[in-house]
């Protein structure tokens, strides 16, 4: 683990009570720059509040937030996008009545002034992502798996710091699962972009992830690298152990 | 990303409307081709409301708005025609800001509503004003004498390029934002965009064309009344937006001409112009969900599919 400073984000005490509920509890980790990190739990075991906790769309009822080395706590989801944090939703993350197109154009709407710039951005982004030959193409005719890739496109597009995914390989088979896994990758090492990552998928995460924080019961379990993670007792016991077992 | 404007269409459609203002000699037709400007006007404003996926009922109100400004700068303050049309704009979308500052936190049914009492109330305030003339409403709302006889070119003019304008801003990438809060809002917050002031901008840009229909519909009856500006007249320009077919700013334009036609028919035969309205809400929404344009589409690409 690096140093405080060099962190993209820092999460200390975080906390989300819903009522007698509390979803998140006393939450410490960190995200350093040009690492996917895998956020991991079973369900129910806060990983999707904590995704909306660090995005802006929960206000934590206590803890701190630093992103970028400023302090976010309580900041709204609208800011923190703009600093460069910019996630997306394990359903339906795009506009289903517009375009390949005018979906990844939306990305580029904020950063960038010039239209034709904000042009290039859209067919780059494509490009990358795979849906350079769907540009005209309604989102909502799309195959599952393309959608998937529309909703990374939009939040690629504005090219973020940190690019925060949830469940983004649901639903998808063996071949979108490690094109998908690829351009995470390329993301990381061509644009310098750190990824949180939500995900069931284990033997991607495993495959993908740099690090590993584990959630359980809405409390932080276990971090470390895949290997550390996938021997972890604690780990095993709360989450893999059925499946290690084996 | 198709950001072709379509601007030949868009100038023979309008010398074609414009022309028809100059050979029209009758002038109760004439008067009609006015109602179907203003009801155009008004029903693209609502439908450029309806791109963020927001029913606005308060449509009328702006549209009453803006026939009280005006008709209050000519009668009351003497100002100048074209001062009291513009005013009248900018009266509208400054009051629509605020209004949308503070109602489009809320959605769906419960903008809806506040858009509607709004109205009502909106209306209350007129008939209760002495100085707006209470229930009888103002009269003397008058173009400048020389401009008279071009009123019906005038109209048509300033309302085909206010429908160009917001054609214009729908075709931009601000129109995308719009239909993206529509689709998905959540999603356009998550790459920086500031959904409240969009949305209050794409209100005010709209109420400001429902206060210049409002201007419009003074000078062109120069006589105004609180109940002209009920909820009733967003309710039929939610008629002309349905029948015509929401999915284009052509829906509007259509079901304008098409509804104010066959409402004016009913007028000479004894009134109750209101079936129509009725009738033909019901008959779309059964049998045409798209509207017309949208029936004219699914028609041409029948027939495309047919050919290949």
């Amino acid at each position: 683990m690096t140093g405080e400073r060099q962190a993209l984000l820092q999460a200390r005490g975080l906390t989300r009570r819903f009522g007698g509920l509390v979803a998140v509890s006393n939450l410490d980790f960190d995200i350093h720059p040009g690492e996917i990190l895998g956020l991991i739990g079973p369900n129910g075991a806060g990983k999707s509040t904590t995704f909306n906790l660090i995005s802006g769309f929960y206000k934590p009822t206590s803890g701190e937030l630093t992103i970028f080395g400023e302090p976010c706590t309580g900041k709204s989801s609208m800011a923190i996008s703009r600093m460069g944090l910019v996630r997306t939703f394990q359903h339906g993350s795009f506009m289903p009545t517009m375009s390949v197109a005018d979906n990844i154009l939306l990305g580029t709407i904020h950063g960038l002034r010039d239209r034709a710039a904000r042009r290039d951005r859209v067919v780059e982004t494509a490009q990358m992502l795979g849906l350079g030959g769907h540009l005209s193409d309604i989102a909502g005719t799309l195959p599952h798996g393309l959608q998937r890739l529309v909703s990374i496109g939009i939040a690629f597009a504005a090219r973020p710091k940190l690019l925060c995914l949830d469940e983004p390989l649901t639903g998808l088979n063996q071949t979108e699962v490690t094109g998908t896994l690829t351009m995470l990758e390329r993301i990381r090492d061509e644009f310098g972009a750190s990824i949180l990552l939500v995900e069931h998928n284990m033997k991607a995460v495993m495959k993908v992830c740099d690090r590993i924080v584990v959630l359980h019961h809405g409390q932080f379990l276990a971090e470390g690298t895949p290997g550390e993670i996938h021997s972890n007792r604690k780990v095993i016991d709360a989450y893999l152990g059925h499946r290690h077992e084996k | 990303m198709d950001d072709k404007l379509g601007l030949p269409y868009w100038a023979i459609g309008t010398a074609l409307a414009l022309g028809s203002t100059l050979l029209i000699g009758d002038p109760y037709i004439v008067s009609v081709v006015n109602l179907i400007s203003i009801a155009a006007l008004t029903a693209v404003s609502l439908r450029f409301v309806m791109l963020i996926g927001e029913l606005n009922f308060a449509t009328a109100a702006f549209v009453g708005i803006g026939a009280y400004t005006a008709g209050a700068a000519v009668t009351i303050l003497d100002w100048p025609f074209l001062v009291a049309i513009l005013l009248a704009g900018v009266v509208a979308a400054a009051v629509s800001a605020l209004f949308g500052f503070v109602t489009l936190k809320t959605k769906g049914p419960y903008f809806l509503l506040i858009s509607f009492a709004f109205t009502e109330a909106v209306r209350i305030v007129y008939s209760k004003s002495m100085f707006l003339g209470g229930n009888s409403g103002m009269v003397g709302i008058f173009p400048p004498l020389a401009l008279d006889p071009w009123m019906p070119t005038f109209i048509m003019a300033v309302s085909a390029a206010l429908i160009f304008a917001l054609y214009a801003a729908e075709r931009s990438d601000f129109g995308k934002i719009l239909i993206a809060i529509r689709d998905n809002e959540n999603v356009a917050r998550t790459v920086g965009l500031n959904i409240l002031l969009i949305k209050v901008a794409c209100f005010a840009l709209a109420s400001f064309a429902a206060g210049i229909a409002g201007s419009l519909h003074a000078f062109a009856n120069s006589v105004i009344s609180p109940g002209d500006f009920s909820y009733l007249l967003a309710a039929f320009a939610l008629a002309y937006v349905k029948v015509g077919g929401e999915d284009s700013i052509l829906g509007p334009i259509i079901g304008a001409v098409l509804l104010v036609s066959l409402g004016s028919y009913a007028l000479g035969l004894g009134g109750q112009e209101h079936i129509f309205y009725g009738a033909a809400i019901v008959l779309v929404v059964l049998l045409m969900p798209h509207g017309l344009v949208g029936l004219v589409r699914r028609g041409r690409d029948k027939l495309a599919q047919r050919r290949a």
